[in-house]
């Protein structure tokens, strides 16, 4: 009899907990953050942005998932959406997504986007154009830029003492020191997509054209001779596996000189996988960079702490300490609100080599959306082929 | 129907069903992909966009694949020959156990191999440098065609050497004999009585080897990912990056054509071999 006792006693005190398991799981709140971009986008929402949103918002948890490198990436979130909509769910699942320049603007002209900035008290620490402009499109008020990555020209100044200031210079260089500049490429990586643009906004006809629109098929016939140039030039340049390719051939003394991005330049050298004297320049007709997009989808379940999540995200001292100080990236709202939340040492540090009036006077966005891929598409016939 | 009839036709209907759902219906699929255009209807655009963007490749494609079986041939004659023509016991042992190993290794650990075996600073060029052999200026990377040749060779070689190397072992011995006991030397007895005898196991050794290094993605993506490169790189790309299935199928309906091409050896040689048995 007892035992009977007992196992009644204990399933009574088992369903109690469940219920009061229930109750606890009812009042905590879960949003999903789901961000496109290598495996250190995954990290900076797990290891710090999450953790400190759940200490400031007790009884929420923020759940991350990444969906992989590239506009491929993107994509994935793209098809996530879509189909909820196509089931038309009353809600969605995805509650902020961190996606590219190219989703940003297709996702805004599907209408599946909520227009959340204007509600956002971090909105005004944004001037740069790329919150308003997204290779083409108009976004004005539908995304936040996380942060800004930037390419730039990394070089070896044991070896290159002046490093060349526009694309003439760069041509010259390469020709007298066969191989000795390296880049990868549209198959190995942005940095070298991004390369391939900048060659075009210095020796395409219209270059203003090719970044703002519209967009217009006949333009891609004007490119013969840049390309025809570019294939010469390439005889004299190594091309590298990818964009840590670049930096491991300049690591290794194969290259001198090479376009990469700046924050992978600063964690390497930060990580001891490339040397501190290595420094980096700007090519006066400009070198691309891109933000990612901290966007809220329309009928997101928990729009509200949606919203909370991207002003923490877009306040000065997260961008100083999280983008900045911790991840390398440039910051996505206005530099000089990050300033004064940062050690005088990182901020020489982001800025030593190209300070913020470079940035802004070389610093370019891609190329339009239709105009991006045209380039790569002719730079396969006429420069690989 | 007699039961037993049905019962065959029960028993193979799995088998026939996997086959037509994820071969036929696929394999039809991207035929009829690369001659249409996005809205559906039919077009040659997809080829042309594959021939003038991928000339290059479209050549090279076959180049490398045909260079590395010719490679591959020299190699397997040289290792069977000597499994079956060599006088030294233990030299035959060693070699007979030692050359089957890339067999078992997957193409894509062949390629990271051959990475850091062929790169500029890889251990190829520095073992040369330090024998003094190589000046390190002079040093450059063969990851190019060459390196996807050289890892193919390296990886097919054996399986090709398996089939020529069984084939002689069950010769008949007497030719051999008969040839070295008449004062041929053993180079001269490999070539003219061994490898006629085995030519048709070489061909289909061959044939198979080179369906096999037609579709493989992995070596050229992760040796030479610029062009020169092979044709499943550039498929890879045209969907990975612009999302273009169409012209990744015309690709794909020309590399079709190409092992389509050796596929009719292969069946002409297997017919051959049946009537003469």
């Amino acid at each position: 009899m007892k035992r009977r006792e007992f196992l009644m006693s204990t399933a009574a005190a088992g369903a109690t907990l469940a219920t009061a398991g229930t109750a606890r799981a009812q009042q905590r709140r879960t949003i999903t953050v789901m961000t496109a971009g290598d495996q250190n986008m995954v990290d900076y929402i797990t290891d710090y942005l999450g953790p400190l949103f759940e200490r400031q918002n007790p009884g929420v948890s923020v759940r991350a998932v990444g969906t992989g490198p590239g506009d491929a990436g993107s994509q994935r979130i793209w098809e996530r959406l879509e189909a909820q909509r196509r089931a038309n769910a009353q809600t969605v699942d995805v509650d902020v997504a961190v996606i590219h320049q190219r989703m940003a603007g297709t996702m805004v002209q599907q209408n599946m986007l909520a227009r959340y900035r204007p509600e956002v008290q971090t909105s005004n620490l944004v001037t740069n154009e790329v919150a308003r402009n997204s290779l083409g499109v108009n976004v004005d008020g539908f995304v936040m830029p996380m942060f800004m990555s930037q390419i730039a020209m990394a070089y070896n100044p044991q070896t290159v003492p002046n490093p060349p200031r526009t694309m003439d210079e760069l041509v010259t260089w390469a020709a007298a020191h066969p191989r000795r500049f390296g880049h990868n490429g549209i198959r190995g990586g942005m940095s070298g997509v991004g390369f391939v643009f900048a060659w075009m906004y210095a020796y395409a006809p219209n270059p203003q054209q090719l970044i703002n629109g519209p967009y217009d098929a006949n333009v891609i016939a004007s490119w013969g001779p840049a390309l025809q140039r570019f294939k010469e030039f390439n005889r004299n340049v190594t091309i590298t596996p990818g964009n840590a390719g670049t930096l491991d051939a300049l690591n290794r003394g194969e290259i001198d000189m090479g376009p990469v991005w700046m924050d992978m330049f600063y964690t390497w050298v930060a990580e001891g996988r490339l040397p501190p004297t290595m420094r980096l320049s700007m090519i006066q007709t400009g070198l691309p960079g891109q933000p990612m997009y901290y966007v809220i989808p329309e009928r997101a379940a928990n729009a509200e702490l949606a919203r909370k999540f991207i002003e923490l995200a877009t306040s000065p001292q997260v961008q100083a300490v999280g983008i900045v100080q911790r991840f390398n990236w440039l910051p996505g709202i206005d530099a000089q609100h990050v300033q004064s939340h940062l050690d005088r040492a990182v901020w020489e540090r982001l800025f030593r080599d190209v300070p913020p009036d470079q940035l802004a006077s070389m610093g370019r966005p891609m190329p339009q959306a239709d105009f991006f891929q045209a380039i790569q598409q002719a730079y396969e016939r006429n420069v690989m082929n | 129907m007699s039961p037993s009839r049905l019962l065959s036709i029960l028993l193979i209907l799995p088998a026939l069903v996997v086959l037509l759902a994820l071969f036929v219906y696929p394999l039809g699929f991207s035929v009829v992909s690369a001659f249409t255009d996005r809205s559906g209807a039919a077009t040659l655009e997809n080829f042309h966009t594959a021939f003038t963007t991928y000339r290059s490749d479209l050549i090279f494609t076959p180049a490398i694949v045909g260079l590395s079986s010719l490679l591959i041939a020299v190699l397997a004659i040289a290792i069977g020959g000597y499994l079956t023509l060599g006088e030294n016991r233990a030299a035959v042992r060693i070699l007979g156990a030692v050359y089957r190993w890339p067999l078992f290794i997957p193409f894509i650990v062949a390629a990271q191999c051959m990475r850091t075996f062929l790169g500029r600073n890889g251990m190829m060029n520095n073992s040369l440098m330090a024998l003094g052999v190589l000046d390190p200026a002079q040093a450059q990377s063969f990851l190019d065609w060459r390196g996807i040749v050289i890892t193919f060779v390296w990886k097919q070689a054996p399986f090709v050497t398996l089939m020529v190397a069984g084939a002689m072992a069950s010769l008949d011995r007497s030719t051999i004999d008969a040839a070295r006991n008449l004062g041929a030397s053993r180079l001269r007895t490999l070539l003219e009585i061994v490898v006629p005898q085995v030519r048709d196991t070489l061909y289909v050794g061959l044939i198979l080897s080179f369906v096999v290094m037609m579709s493989v993605l992995s070596v050229p993506a992760m040796i030479a990912s610029d062009s020169p490169t092979m044709i499943t790189r550039d498929m890879a790309w045209r969907i990975e990056q612009l999302g273009d299935y169409h012209t990744a199928n015309a690709l794909g309906f020309v590399s079709y054509l190409m092992t389509g091409l050796v596929a009719w050896f292969y069946l002409r040689a297997t017919m051959r071999e049946r009537a003469g048995r």
